[in-house]
């Protein structure tokens, strides 16, 4: 199982308050686990999309149980991966931009392209930021992380696509693979 | 640079650590009128902001304008970077005075040029809301309008969205009158922002998947070359 497709969903609750940005892994808001994500030195991820619940501008301001102001940012390490054009981290991914759960009044304006590498040995995070003036349970507040997993040889495929500059994705690592078997076939021959 | 030197350089930041380099990513803006009580505008959100008035008609840039969510100066490149904006949308203008209904027009603007114009070369508020909606789906509107090809920002420019509000006139604190612009761009950094100058320059649209083809055909010259240099 060298390469898993995995996903992460987070329900916030009352303690989730305005203005709090919290760890959706070990923020001690809503439901957590038990250490901070992070890579071992076999393994390598891939975040391929970040999620959470949106609502229309409209409602950003709404008063409790109907407006969300929510908001998603990923830090690698000490890095957070969205800033702001004059280089200033801001709250991240907006609910109305990448919806969890999508519907058909509330469809992704953003796609998670290129995907976020998370290197062997690296810590990775996702932090929920709520704008709302509402706790995080009422409305109901949740992000949804999906991304995939390489362990093992498949993370040292991983590393070396990276070093090519090849795009890490399933079908890469694949095709690697393949290209390694047919070129011993060929010494062997 | 010279070719050589280029690829010793993309190849020693390709074995750098992840975390420094993030040479391409993915990045995202949101404007609101949304400021807190007392202030037309703001660099950081809060709960407690509530709605900035804006008349119909009237335009503002959602980075430096004055009015709701801004940042601390105007959007530019450094001579290390270069942008690509892949998506604006914003709040559509039907013309009905309610929520998700009352925005309107969203323009770029590369240094003094505005992106969008009229067949005979006039000025006009660019990309309606209705056509390029935000968010999409919203009060069941989707998305007319795909921003293709993208728009480059090079090194060294001044970059700007300006939104135009449409019909309804915004009223200060009304909650419903909350409206906003998203935009999607792609910032290339460091070694990538120059492979992204070369692409342009061989007339080959500037994206993730093109930037990895051209570091890929700079590593297999450079191993060709090894291989030639010890034969």
């Amino acid at each position: 199982m060298a390469m898993r497709s995995q996903l992460y969903e987070w329900i916030a609750n009352a303690t989730f308050t305005p203005d709090t940005t919290s760890s959706i892994f070990i923020g001690g808001t809503g439901n957590n686990i038990t250490k901070p994500a992070e890579t071992t030195a076999t393994q390598f991820v891939v975040i391929e999309q970040v999620a959470s619940t949106g609502t229309t501008p409209g409602n950003y301001k709404a008063l409790a149980t109907t407006g969300i102001q929510l908001y998603t940012q990923i830090r690698i390490n000490t890095t957070d991966y969205f800033l702001d054009p004059d280089n200033k981290p801001n709250d991240g991914i907006p609910g109305a931009a990448s919806p969890y759960p999508r519907t058909l009044t509330l469809q992704p304006s953003f796609t998670l392209y290129p995907d976020v590498y998370v290197l062997p040995g690296q810590v990775f995070d996702i932090l929920a930021t709520n704008r709302s003036l509402s706790n995080g349970n009422s409305p109901q507040m949740r992000c949804f992380c999906k991304y995939t997993l390489y362990d093992g040889p498949d993370a040292l495929i991983a590393n070396k696509l990276l070093e090519l500059g090849i795009s890490v994705s399933p079908a890469n690592v694949d095709w690697y693979k393949r290209s390694l078997i047919s070129q011993q076939s060929a010494v062997v021959a | 640079m010279s070719s050589y030197s280029m690829k010793n350089y993309v190849k020693s930041q390709n074995c750098k650590n992840g975390s420094e380099i993030m040479a391409m990513r993915s990045q995202i803006y949101e404007w609101t009128n949304l400021a807190p009580s007392g202030s037309t505008s703001t660099l950081f959100r809060r709960s407690s902001d509530i709605v900035v008035g804006l008349t119909s008609g009237t335009t503002v840039s959602v980075f430096v304008g004055g009015t709701g969510y801004n940042i601390t100066k105007p959007a530019e490149t450094t001579a290390t970077q270069f942008v690509v904006i892949e998506d604006v949308a914003c709040t559509p203008d039907n013309g009905a005075d309610s929520d998700g209904n009352n925005g309107g027009y969203t323009q770029i603007r590369i240094n003094t040029t505005n992106y969008f114009q009229n067949p005979d070369v006039t000025q006009q508020d660019g990309i309606p809301g209705l056509a390029s909606p935000y968010p999409r789906g919203v009060n069941n509107f989707l998305k007319t309008f795909d921003l293709y090809p993208d728009i480059y920002v090079l090194p060294g420019q001044v970059w700007d969205v300006l939104y135009t509000q449409g019909t309804q006139t915004l009223t200060a604190a009304e909650v419903d009158d909350c409206v906003a612009v998203f935009c999607k761009y792609t910032l290339y950094d460091g070694p990538d922002a120059l492979i992204a100058n070369k692409l342009l320059e061989l007339g080959i649209t500037v994206n993730p998947n093109n930037v990895d083809w051209y570091k890929r055909t700079l590593i297999e010259q450079q191993s060709a070359a090894t291989v030639g240099g010890s034969a």
